[in-house]
């Protein structure tokens, strides 16, 4: 019984993985950016629906729509504003600037919003329902639905439309891609936007389950960042499914080894994936 | 260019004349007091309330006429860096402070595990360190001479809890400890075995966890299976939060659980809302607790013109901050000497009441001085344990979850 319940507690919180890191995983494979300001981008949507759940009572999951508009406008400015300036530029430049953005989106929310620990809670927030002995809380269940729907219209978005399309022409061969009039300057930017957007998401359910902090960002990189190589780089299913198996890596270890262990585990998966597997495990070709 | 080069070196040695005059008539009348404390980091939250806690008391200690050497008042200045919670950092300010900015005396950062490595700055330098930010007894077992504590010991935190849940009816049989892997917390935990032990409680889960842990469904998970009467939790306040939201979406409720960072403090109440209703704590300072001395007459009169100036509620680490700026005044006046040797003996022999109760430190430099069990009924602080008896009516066994309203 113990072994279902941590099995499902693990896929629950694996779903939520997987969202956070798809955005990780679509920046570094279009751009070859690693966006250490990747998780400041969750913390920055955990706050969007803080506010608007605080000040005008808006339902956490019916502001996500308003909390991905956000930040899509947000990645987008961004990317068209700062990162375009250095995009394909060596991949210490790019590392260098997002860490900028991260200290200074960090700072600012410390600033505006101070270090106060704060929580979504809606009337629904503990809820919870019992089969067979297993207990499953409502919340992380309708979020690992909403990061299962999220992910396919995410996944079709890129497989079935036109800028989809030009989103992968773009990161598979840029000089074609430019030939045949693709605007990269923007499609770079809308890149960058559809991944802070996807942060944000995260970073939505993420402030329903855990408080929300100015610093909260730091150890969500980390996390996206593991799960994103896990997966293999440029895939979005591949972040969905390492996204599981950091979810259920860390629940597992944490029952059965230890709580001090999840880190040293994942941590550890990491490393045996790029050893036996340096492109991920749905990752396409060899390593370069 | 020779022209040019003797004009800087001219003007350097100007600027420096400047500096040089400048601080020996800054130094003259003021006793700057230097510390690092975590503005930013993991830390932020507690190292705020030690920010402004050593503000207020200086600023009060500075409006009653400051401190007086040979008759002289000296004006109290604070000198404060931002360790950004990095155990690293705070040993370079600490050094930084000591040797470059030569201040005469020191104040602690914030955690155990910062803590430790500063006091070896103080100790090294042979410069007076009073802290109110750790409590782990490896603090205080190097025979270190030069750092003092106003938190009680580590060790002992759940000793009013354990023996409350010794005496309570039903008595506590069983017992679940979890704690994080930080200095402070294994020392709790260390303690709390022994008394478990004393006190004929069984012990059916015993874990430690990473202090950054997000998610507690696996521990709880387990937990659960065993069914303990009682949880014993040591860590810090995200923990102590994140533990009580999923222990109610998991429907994990024990008939007693005590936290040892979090229900003191107002914003852990406010965040939780009702969840944090019969969640017991401790805690070795309460606003409303009869103390008081010099400088702040009363406990609720410090938390009142804390509240007035910052917005919050005073805790126990505010207080306990507070607690190590008035040592220095009463340590300083009493060896009547900017000395560091000598303010440092008169530290170790102090005794006096402050608005944080009797400070007198024990040949260690850890304060002597207990906790007080409290619980959270209905919003509000309610002290419930206190040197060996009940002071008031617990709520006990805390009610399921299910059946809260």
């Amino acid at each position: 019984m113990l072994t279902l319940q941590v099995l499902i507690n693990g896929i629950l919180l694996g779903g939520l993985y997987g969202i956070m890191a798809i955005g990780m995983s679509l920046i570094w494979g279009v751009m070859n950016i690693v966006n250490i300001a990747h998780g400041p981008l969750i913390m920055l949507g955990a706050y969007v629906t803080y506010w608007t759940f605080t000040l005008w009572g808006w339902d956490p999951f019916l502001s996500l729509p308003v909390t991905i508009v956000a930040l899509f406008v947000y990645g987008y400015l961004l990317q068209r504003l700062i990162l375009n300036l250095v995009v394909r530029a060596q991949l210490f430049l790019t590392l260098l600037l997002t860490f900028g953005i991260e200290v200074a989106m960090v700072n600012l929310a410390r600033i505006f919003w101070s270090s106060d620990l704060r929580q979504v809670t809606p009337t629904y927030a503990a809820a919870n329902f019992s089969v067979g002995g297993l207990t499953i809380p409502y919340v992380r269940l309708w979020v690992f639905v909403t990061t299962v729907v999220l992910s396919v219209v995410f996944l079709l978005i890129m497989e079935r439309t036109r800028l989809g399309r030009a989103i992968r022409a773009t990161a598979e061969e840029l000089r074609a891609a430019r030939l045949t009039g693709i605007p990269v300057g923007h499609i770079y930017a809308v890149t960058y936007g559809l991944g802070a957007a996807l942060a944000g998401a995260a970073g939505a359910m993420w402030g329903m389950l855990f408080p929300v902090t100015p610093m909260m960002g730091g150890a969500l990189t980390l996390k996206s960042f593991v799960v994103a190589v896990l997966g293999g780089l440029g895939t979005m299913m591949g972040a969905v499914v390492g996204g599981l198996i950091l979810g259920l890596a860390e629940s597992f270890s944490s029952t059965f080894i230890g709580p001090t262990y999840p880190n040293a585990i994942s941590f550890g998966l990491l490393v045996l994936i790029l050893i036996f597997r340096p492109t991920g495990v749905l990752g396409k070709g060899e390593g370069r | 260019m020779k022209f040019h080069g003797s004009w800087r070196t001219l003007l350097g040695l100007a600027a420096m004349g400047i500096l040089l005059l400048a601080t020996t008539a800054w130094a003259a009348d003021t006793i700057v007091l230097g510390t690092a404390m975590s503005q930013t980091g993991k830390y932020a939250r507690e190292g705020k309330f030690y920010v402004d806690g050593y503000q207020i008391t200086v600023d009060a200690l500075n409006k009653a006429g400051g401190v007086k050497v040979g008759g002289k008042p000296y004006k109290l200045e604070l000198k404060m860096y931002d360790d950004q919670s990095d155990p690293n950092l705070s040993v370079r300010l600490f050094t930084r402070l000591v040797t470059s900015d030569k201040v005469n005396f020191l104040l602690g950062p914030y955690s155990s595990g910062i803590v430790t490595p500063a006091s070896s700055v103080s100790e090294k330098y042979e410069i007076p360190m009073v802290q109110g930010g750790g409590a782990s007894g490896q603090i205080f077992s190097r025979g270190y001479k030069y750092i003092f504590g106003t938190l009680p010991k580590a060790e002992f935190y759940f000793l009013s809890a354990i023996a409350a849940a010794a005496n309570l009816n039903p008595p506590i049989k069983t017992a679940a400890l979890v704690y994080s892997n930080e200095a402070f917390d294994r020392s709790v935990a260390d303690g709390s075995r022994q008394l478990l032990k004393d006190y004929k409680i069984e012990k059916v889960y015993d874990e430690e966890y990473q202090p950054a842990t997000q998610d507690f469904t696996s521990i709880l998970a387990v937990i659960k299976s065993k069914n303990p009467d009682m949880i014993l939790l040591a860590g810090h306040t995200e923990n102590s939060l994140n533990f009580i939201r999923q222990s109610q979406a998991q429907d994990v409720s024990p008939k007693m659980w005590v936290f040892t960072v979090g229900p003191p403090t107002a914003d852990f109440r406010k965040v939780l809302g009702k969840a944090a209703e019969y969640a017991y704590g401790v805690t070795p300072w309460l606003a409303d607790m009869d103390v008081g001395g010099e400088i702040f007459a009363s406990a609720r009169e410090f938390d009142k013109q804390f509240r007035e100036r910052f917005g919050y509620e005073a805790d126990y680490h505010v207080a306990a901050g507070a607690a190590a700026v008035l040592a220095f005044k009463f340590g300083i006046e009493k060896a009547n000497s900017l000395d560091p040797k000598k303010v440092r003996d008169a530290l170790a022999g102090l005794d006096v009441e402050t608005l944080y109760g009797r400070v007198k430190f024990e040949a260690t430099g850890q304060i002597a001085m207990g906790q007080v069990l409290i619980q959270i009924k209905e919003g509000k602080v309610v002290p419930v344990y206190a040197a060996g008896k009940f002071v008031n009516k617990a709520v006990y066994p805390m009610p399921k979850w299910s059946q809260r309203k």
